[in-house]
């Protein structure tokens, strides 16, 4: 279990996280959403003591990351990819923070083995691609077995396999019990890994609650009705919360309303409907909605939808 | 480790992993040969010195008896010179240990597996300590033993007068600590070229800028690193010749006081150092 009371970082004039608090459950995936510059990071990194909060706390299963006895059984992390000295094997990387802990060369094979590195172990890291960068920070966050797994955008420069296996490898690990906190900028991604989302922009927390939640909070309900009738049909929906938008006669969508509320105002109002679709909202649209005013780097022109999801795995 | 006092638990202590001090020295130790620095610069350190030592022993008696027969201040000044010049490979790997891994952000992996902070310093200090002072010792003794064999003659040491063997110890003792220094100051400003520069710069070329012959300046020399620390390498009696070389009035200081101010510097830098390693983010 992860809690943050009123956990702040400033860097000087800015203010990277602000105040935030929260609480990430042992026994289920946490995912930690937000655009780039959000604070994700700066928060992961004051879990790990790493960086000296500003102001507030931050407890790992109730006591400061510092005052374990044994910090690598109890929190592993992967808090950016290559925090490694690239002169080094990666066998040997992992072979010298083990040591930290008397922690056996066999471990060390074991969870090089698990993240698929036994081809390129005795590589130096320096030659190392985004890929394989990535599965070394997950062994090295393997390495003591610990409760608590925090990962900062785990998938990043990982191929599809590679991200299906951090998927699972996550799930799996907090069906075990363990605690599962993982960054990610991905919405599509956490949509499919975590049970319970925390977003944040701007350092601020904006939602928190599980992913279903989530996505219902951030989107409103929205039915797509085509009818011939459709002025007067509008007319007889709009109320204090039903808005009604157009964008080609005939065609109406309707925010506020259910499709059996509507299909039974057209009933009595002996209007015919040609077409009455729901449509459920995605937790993209939620992100976007939520965050729509915490963006900080936002470029000026729209981009479309695909070119910017393309571009944000790319990353 | 300590004893265990208690019943065996289910798992023996010493199996459970928990951080402790040494297994943090085993850590740096691994860290220390898995870089292809390490075992470059001991090279490079280790064949300079003693190829240094034989050479200038070969180049003083070559150029036979000047003004009387060569004495021990003779067969001492090839140690001298080789710690001058092979101290450098020395400086610069120790420089690296450190800046290495803020550069590459092993820093924050290896902070994060010993939140504490300083043990890891600590940890880093004593591995290069020992690995520095033994290899300046075995080269030196290498020199010493290749010296004698072939120059016995005309550059006779005498092992058995504690003179020359605190001079030799000391040799060992300068180019140890020098490289530490640098250790401290790349802990310090996590830099490479700026750590190595600024040792270097200490050592080689402010000595010859507070020869300016202007009192203030010349009244700090005798406490430069470099100046104070390689006292340690000579005997009393070359000690006390060193001081007439001095203008009047300047402090004169002895062996061990001028190890002892080399020292002073090391740890005013690693003090700051610590202090930034505690208080700053990694």
């Amino acid at each position: 279990m992860i809690e943050a009371q009123g956990l702040t970082k400033r860097y000087g004039e800015k203010t990277a996280v602000d105040g935030i608090s929260f609480t990430v459950q042992p026994g289920k995936v946490t995912g930690f959403l937000g655009p780039n510059g959000a604070g994700k990071s700066t928060t992961m990194r004051m879990i790990m003591g790493l960086d000296r909060p500003t102001a507030g706390k931050v407890t790992v299963n109730g006591a400061a990351y510092a005052s374990f006895h044994s910090p690598l059984t109890e929190v592993g992390a992967l808090l950016e990819a290559k925090a490694v000295h690239t002169g080094r094997s990666a066998r040997n990387h992992l072979r010298a923070l083990a040591a930290t802990h008397g922690i056996p060369d066999a471990r060390v094979d074991e969870v090089i083995e698990m993240t698929g590195l036994t081809a390129v172990a005795k590589r130096r890291v320096g030659g190392f691609s985004l890929g394989m960068g990535q599965r070394l920070g997950i062994a090295s966050a393997l390495l003591g077995d610990p409760r608590t797994l925090i990962l900062d955008e785990p998938v990043n420069g990982l191929d599809p396999e590679g991200v299906l296996w951090v998927r699972n490898l996550v799930k799996y690990l907090a069906s075990e019990g363990r605690t599962v906190f993982l960054s990610s900028h991905l919405m599509t991604e956490m949509a499919l890994t975590a049970d319970h989302l925390i977003v944040i922009g701007r350092g601020h927390i904006i939602a928190d609650g599980p992913v279903d939640e989530i996505i219902a909070r951030g989107t409103k309900a929205t039915v797509r009705v085509r009818s011939p009738h459709a002025d007067q049909l509008a007319a007889a929906l709009v109320g204090p919360e039903v808005t009604v938008t157009s964008k080609e006669p005939g065609l109406l969508e309707v925010f506020g309303a259910t499709a059996e509320q509507i299909g039974d105002a057209a009933a009595a109002a002996r209007l015919t409907l040609h077409e009455l679709t729901p449509i459920s909202g995605s937790l993209e649209e939620a992100y976007m909605s939520l965050t729509a005013d915490e963006v900080e780097y936002r470029s000026d022109t729209p981009i479309p939808t695909n070119a910017a999801v393309t571009e944000e795995v790319a990353r | 480790m300590s004893t265990v006092t208690a019943p065996a638990p289910a798992r023996p202590a010493a199996k459970t992993p928990h951080l402790s001090f040494a297994h943090l020295l085993r850590s740096e130790w691994i860290k220390f040969w898995t870089v292809r620095s390490a075992t470059w610069s001991l090279s490079i350190f280790f064949v300079v010195t003693v190829a240094l030592i034989v050479l200038i022993s070969l180049a003083i008696v070559s150029s036979g008896p000047n003004d009387g027969p060569p004495g021990p201040d003779d067969a001492l000044a090839p140690y001298n010179v080789a710690a001058q010049l092979g101290q450098v490979a020395l400086v610069v790997l120790a420089a690296l240990a450190i800046t290495g891994e803020y550069t590459t952000g092993m820093i924050r992996s290896s902070l994060t597996a010993a939140p504490r902070r300083t043990p890891v310093l600590w940890a880093k200090f004593l591995v290069l300590t020992a690995v520095f002072f033994v290899i300046a010792i075995v080269a030196n003794a290498l020199g010493v033993l290749l010296q004698q064999l072939f120059f016995s003659d005309d550059l006779k040491l005498d092992l058995g007068d504690p003179q020359i063997l605190r001079a030799l110890f000391g040799t060992a003792l300068y180019t140890t600590t020098i490289a530490l220094l640098s250790f401290a100051l790349g802990a310090l400003v996590r830099h490479s070229a700026a750590a190595i520069a600024s040792v270097l710069g200490a050592l080689l070329v402010l000595p010859l800028l507070f020869q300016i012959p202007w009192k203030p300046l010349q009244e700090m020399q005798p406490f430069l690193p470099g100046v104070a620390g390689s006292t340690i390498t000579q005997t009393d009696a070359q000690v006390v010749a060193g001081w007439d070389q001095f203008p009047d009035g300047v402090a004169h200081l002895t062996a061990w006081q001028g190890y002892a101010v080399l020292l002073g510097y090391l740890v005013v830098i690693l003090v700051a150092a610590i202090v930034r390693l505690k208080k700053s983010d990694a």
